[in-house]
């Protein structure tokens, strides 16, 4: 195990969950962008699955802690992505820009997919409305986030240590 | 190896689901159960999170405050400026119906489009146009006086020349009628801050105009009725023709390029006469000056019923004295005006005077009676 890739990762995750409680209120958009999911994915990707099944469940409870009814919803959301994103990575072992995107939009829609059907808050046409228009949107803008992050914190993440 | 990335496979499966199972079992139990978890990581782990994002939260309520209130002042300023350009529009027009109210009859209301970037910029698109009953050669007017006249009629609109456009040509007058001119653009020598004024030229040279006398249309050639304002006087101008009639610049009432809706009146309006629809301050002025002289005539009548009575008074009081040997008449008319007006005085009637006894010329006796004449034509 190489310490310096943990101790950035750690870092590059927790700047990532800071912007996901600043930048995201402060932005108010109405399909924000969702830091705590990017931070999953790229720490899930340098993790084996069953660690990053943790990790998507503890850092899915501590997103729970703040919501009143939908507590686990969240935990059972990023456990499945974080497992998800570490195997498909582990299969189709590629770091390209485009890969990173197409996973970071499919493990958004596929979380809030787990959490509003999880949370049951909504139903019907609404939950319909949601899925397909908000969450889509939603996913498209963490993912084009995700893709900016990752560039721009690249050399954080491939800094050789002496 | 092999042996053991399937043993690795599966302890991560099994992570999974263990990750599963308990992300299930915490969101199926009830609220007060999972209520502990949520608590310690809300004050733990989350709580550092949670003042951050309060932060970012209020930077984001002053963001959306200040720009609400940036927007709310624009709205303001544009009301308020728009609220301007209403309220002249509102006035022009309210100044535009009692025109309409005064004129009765024989008008067209029209809107006047400003045509920009024309080749003619001295004239005037107007909304109105022969179907309205518009002919050519029609005066447009304006509340505060003459704008300029119809030169094309269209079924829908029609085009008119301002008192600015090189043909343009009306007689004028002052209001007391003591001069007359003829009035046409100012075209200055190629200053476009004088090129809106007017000149009334060929002003007799008797005929002095006092710098701020109201011109007006003076009704001769037919166009313009007798009435009508052009403007004010604001100086005399050298001409060549300067020895022998004068030129006077002319300020016009109207600024062509504020007009935005006219009237514009029918031939046998304009030949009807302008009376009562502008009033001119001549008349205004001989009313004042009309009240000054009878003001000033009551008091003449009454200062010289006081004199007389006054002198009346002295020749009574003279003659009840003890009438003298001298005769010498007193001159009343002095001691009149030595002496103060008195008060009335009682009226005492008069001695008859004694009528002194008229001479009787002596009779010419040295010449004798002539004889009547004969009438030599007439028989007896």
């Amino acid at each position: 195990m190489n310490w310096g890739v943990v101790i950035r990762t750690a870092l590059v995750c927790a700047i990532l969950i800071v912007l996901h409680f600043t930048l995201r209120p402060l932005l108010g958009w109405r399909a924000g962008i969702d830091f705590i999911l990017i931070a999953l994915v790229f720490g899930a990707v340098r993790m084996r699955p069953g660690l990053a099944a943790i990790f998507g469940l503890l850092l899915g409870l501590a997103a729970d802690s703040l919501t009143v009814n939908s507590f686990g919803a969240s935990g059972l959301g990023m456990t499945v992505v974080g497992y998800a994103a570490s195997y498909l990575k582990a299969v189709f072992f590629a770091d390209n820009v485009a890969l990173n995107g197409f996973f970071l939009f499919i493990g958004k829609w596929v979380f809030d997919v787990i959490f509003f059907l999880m949370a049951g808050q909504l139903g019907g046409a609404e939950l319909v409305m949601q899925l397909l228009v908000w969450s889509s949107l939603s996913a498209a803008v963490t993912a084009i986030a995700g893709v900016l992050s990752l560039t721009l914190l690249r050399p954080v993440l491939e800094a050789r240590t002496t | 190896m092999a042996r053991t990335s399937r043993f690795s496979s599966k302890v991560d499966l099994t992570i999974f689901v263990v990750c599963l199972f308990t992300a299930l079992v915490i969101a199926v139990v009830p609220g007060p159960a999972r209520e502990p978890i949520a608590k310690s990581l809300r004050r733990s782990v989350m709580a550092p999170l949670v003042r951050l994002q309060r932060g970012a939260e209020r930077w984001r309520a002053a963001w959306v405050a200040a720009e609400r209130n940036a927007a709310t002042r624009d709205t303001l300023a544009l009301r308020a400026f728009s609220a301007a350009s209403l309220e002249a529009e509102n006035a022009q027009l309210r100044r535009l119906l009692g025109l309409g109210s005064r004129l009765e009859w024989g008008f067209v209301p029209a809107e006047a489009i400003h045509a920009a970037g024309r080749a003619e910029p001295f004239t005037l698109t107007l909304t109105a146009g022969s179907r309205a009953g518009v002919t050519v050669g029609s005066p447009v007017v304006a509340p505060e006086g003459m704008v300029g006249k119809v030169v094309t009629v269209d079924p829908t609109m029609s085009i008119a020349i301002t008192f600015s456009h090189v043909d343009f040509r009306t007689s004028a007058m002052t209001a007391d009628e003591s001069a007359f001119g003829i009035v046409s653009p100012h075209l200055g020598e190629g200053s476009d801050s004088t090129r809106y004024l007017l000149e009334m030229r060929g002003v007799p040279y008797r005929s002095q105009i006092k710098p701020g006398t109201v011109v007006y249309a003076a009704g001769i050639g037919g166009v313009f009725s007798r009435g009508i304002p052009i403007g004010t006087i604001l100086q005399e101008i050298q001409t060549p023709e300067g020895s022998w009639s004068r030129t006077y610049l002319v300020r016009p009432a109207v600024n062509p390029g504020l007009v935005s809706s006219v009237m514009i009146m029918s031939q046998r309006r304009a030949n009807s006469g302008m009376d009562g629809v502008w009033q001119m301050t001549t008349a205004l002025d001989s009313a004042v000056r009309g009240v000054a002289v009878a003001g000033d005539s009551i008091a003449r009548a009454d200062s010289a019923a006081r004199a007389a009575a006054a002198r009346r008074a002295v020749i009574d009081s003279a003659a009840r004295l003890p009438r003298p040997v001298d005769t010498t008449r007193v001159d009343t008319a002095a001691a009149a005006g030595q002496r103060p007006a008195p008060a009335p005085a009682r009226v005492v009637p008069r001695p008859a005077a004694p009528r002194p006894s008229q001479p009787v010329a002596p009779r010419d006796t040295a010449s004798p009676a002539a004889p009547p004449l004969a009438d030599t034509v007439r028989p007896r």
